[in-house]
């Protein structure tokens, strides 16, 4: 896949697709750098990956109808529900190698909507990695 | 035991459009939660939850 200006892009969360009501989308995938160095000549410092942190962050258009942003995403933070999150960049192609799906079972850890006046009601979710599969791109 | 449902929400459900039928056996804690947020209305078929309760 070419450069790309991003726009279709789907974003599905608990099976039900999000991607329209959703603007901006960023995974976080951290190891945890662990100190190991000893006595050396040149006093570099020597480091393990350690645990892995993963999360992805959603940027969501507030919608407050039937089945929609409020009504799939406040249940999940609320019962602490474990879901299903996937993520692909093109949606009109199929997934592979050039367009591969993040997937993951995530929870809501925090759930924080608002609104400013006169703006476009937007807040950010971060879905957390929640199993020990993690959050990893696939190509089939 | 395969459940026949109808996605009733404004967005596609397990990849199934608006308005469209399928038929699938679904997680029952995924049914529940589709089920109450109005996703999906069960057309043929009974609800897992329900089955087990009875």
């Amino acid at each position: 896949m070419p450069k790309r200006v991003a726009f279709k892009d789907k974003i599905t969360v608990d099976a039900t697709d999000l991607s329209n009501f959703a603007r901006s989308v960023e995974l976080s995938s951290e190891h945890e750098r662990v100190d190991v160095s000893g006595f050396n000549p040149t006093g570099s410092n020597e480091y393990l990956a350690g645990t892995t942190e993963q999360s992805v962050t959603v940027e969501f258009y507030g919608a407050y109808g039937v089945a929609e942003v409020h009504a799939i995403l406040y249940p999940l933070h609320k019962n602490r529900t474990t879901c299903s999150f996937k993520w692909l960049p093109d949606s009109t192609t199929a997934i592979g190698p050039t367009n591969p799906e993040l997937r993951g079972n995530c929870q809501v850890l925090s759930y924080s909507p608002g609104s400013t006046r006169g703006e476009a009601d937007t807040y950010e979710v971060q879905f957390t990695a929640s199993d020990a599969a993690g959050l990893a791109f696939f190509t089939t | 035991m395969k459940t026949t449902y109808k996605v009733i929400g404004p967005t596609a459900f397990d990849d199934h459009e608006p308005g469209e039928e399928f038929t699938a056996e679904l997680d029952e804690d995924l049914e529940e939660r589709a089920l109450e947020r109005g996703s999906i209305e069960v057309v043929r078929g009974t609800r897992k939850k329900k089955e087990e309760e009875e």
